[in-house]
């Protein structure tokens, strides 16, 4: 609450000596004079190509600090920095961002398997390069991620090409993700700390993604911008989480366990066998992804919604939206809401039945305690500011933006929780150099 | 699937505009494009929370929440 208190402080005190900076400049008249600038620029360029080389890239670079806190014990710090470099004549881009989440948690998960507040820190990287001298473009990109008991990196390529003006953009994509998970710690042991951790060449169980999506990217009007993107995801391995126990009851304890049911509960009366979860070794993913833009006089309305299903039975639909208000020249705000609702995978169960007997543990093929493969919605409800804070000129060479969002899940269908209220907030500063 | 047709017609019945380059002063505006949007962090999140993908980059790595 200290550091949202903060994060909020220096907002205001953004937002009010903006307002004594305030100029007449409107943005997207900004927008087309750096572009006639750019030409300018590049006519100069060739008039002097012998006897001098004019740099014409456009260098950003930004900082953010996000933090995460919910009312299951988790909490998570994120800063990340992130640089462009990028030549508008010559269509070429690169970017890069590095990440690290430091999570600190003790949710009803790790409580239930008698483990004590952990904290793991991850490190993210990611680099993409983009060339596209004209109608048609191509982006690699790469991305690593690795903590104590996980171990990621993924390769991608994608090409988009102008058509009928620049009114028409397709884009194909194709990715290939693979994931090493680990574990660290055993059994009623603190987990997640590095020096307990078993070596990826000891114990790792490989996990491989494909994706591939393909998209177009459509102008409605002259004020209006459309997308409708498809995501295809292939993916093999055991993604069962290495630490997470699954409760055993008999069909007459099951069929009378509570939404929610407490720890104690679950103590009392499960069954003795306690065994890990297990998921189904493959998974195939669809989604289609709709995007609208529209500006009006004074504000932007950007409208998103995703439609999700896989082989794993889980159906999904997540709708988001935010309308941008502009304040003055300089100042920005925005309400946002999400809504995401989800069925649960076809394996799901609250409590799950074993007819185990003397000869031996007789365990559903198919097991899980992860709340988010079960029945649930969520809602997101808040909103951002943004300020130029550049100098008169060119205000819009630095920016500040604050966002706040409160998220409530409702679980349908789980032991130990019926829902979970967070808040996210970050404050980025994002400069051209 | 009779969705996606639906919003594939739509799509390319207002795809009958043309907007011609001089007429994009407003798509220009810089809250048109990407950069008021979720942060990486917040993403993060969203992807931790909902059990569905999509969307986003092809070359993500792996959401490291086990």
């Amino acid at each position: 609450m200290r550091s949202l208190s903060a994060h909020a402080l220096l907002a205001i005190l953004m937002v009010a000596s903006s307002a004594i900076a305030d100029d007449d400049d409107n943005p997207a008249d900004q927008s087309v004079a750096r572009k006639d600038r750019g030409e300018q620029l590049a006519a100069e360029r060739t008039a002097s190509t012998k006897t001098q080389l004019v740099d014409t890239s456009t260098k950003r670079a930004s900082l953010e600090i996000a933090t995460y806190a919910d009312d299951d014990h988790v909490t998570v710090f994120t800063p990340s920095i992130a640089g462009s470099i990028e030549n508008v004549l010559d269509g070429a881009s690169l970017k890069g961002r590095y990440i690290v989440d430091v999570v600190s948690a003790a949710s009803a998960d790790v409580v239930s398997t008698a483990s004590p507040r952990w904290t793991e820190v991850r490190n993210a990287g990611s680099l993409e390069a983009t060339y596209k001298p004209k109608t048609f473009g191509i982006t690699l990109a790469g991305s690593l991620s690795s903590e104590p008991d996980y171990f990621s990196f993924g390769l991608g390529s994608e090409m988009t090409l102008d058509l009928n003006e620049k009114n028409t953009t397709l884009s194909a994509g194709f990715g290939y993700g693979h994931d090493d998970v680990g574990r660290c710690g055993a059994e009623n042991s603190p987990a997640n700390t590095g020096p307990s951790c078993t070596s990826f060449g000891v114990f790792s169980r490989p996990v491989n993604r494909s994706t591939f999506n393909l998209g177009i990217l459509q102008l409605l009007g002259s004020a209006t911008t459309g997308a409708l993107i498809m995501d295809i995801g292939l993916e093999n391995g055991d993604q069962s989480k290495p630490y997470r126990y699954v409760p055993m009851f008999t069909a007459d304890v099951a069929a009378q366990a509570p939404l929610g049911a407490s720890y104690t509960w679950v103590t009392q009366n499960r069954l003795p066998e306690r065994p890990l979860e297990q998921t189904p070794l493959s998974k195939h993913r669809l989604a289609f992804t709709g995007r609208l833009a529209h500006r009006f006089d004074g504000s932007t309305v950007k409208l998103e919604e995703r439609l999700y299903g896989d082989t794993w039975a889980l159906f999904a639909s997540t709708t988001d939206a935010r309308w941008i208000f502009d304040l003055g020249k300089r100042v920005a705000i925005w309400p946002h809401a999400r809504f995401h609702a989800q069925t649960a995978v076809s394996f799901w169960k609250r409590a799950y039945v074993s007819n185990s007997s003397i000869a031996g543990w007789d365990l559903p093929e198919f097991r899980t305690g992860d709340r988010e493969l079960g029945p649930l919605w969520t809602a997101t409800g808040g909103g951002g500011l943004f300020v130029y804070v550049g100098g008169g000129n060119d205000p819009q060479s630095a920016r500040l933006t604050l966002q706040i969002d409160g998220i409530h899940t409702s679980f349908l269908d789980d032991l130990y929780l019926t829902s979970r209220n967070g808040i996210i907030s970050s404050l980025t500063f994002e400069v051209e150099l | 699937m009779k969705l996606i047709l639906l919003v594939l017609s739509l799509l390319s019945l207002l795809a009958c505009t043309h907007v011609a380059p001089y007429e994009r002063g407003k798509l220009a505006h810089p809250t048109m494009n990407d950069s008021v949007a979720a942060g990486p962090a917040a993403e993060h999140v969203y992807a931790v929370h909902e059990g569905a993908f999509g969307g986003g980059s092809v070359a993500e790595s792996g959401c490291g929440c086990n």
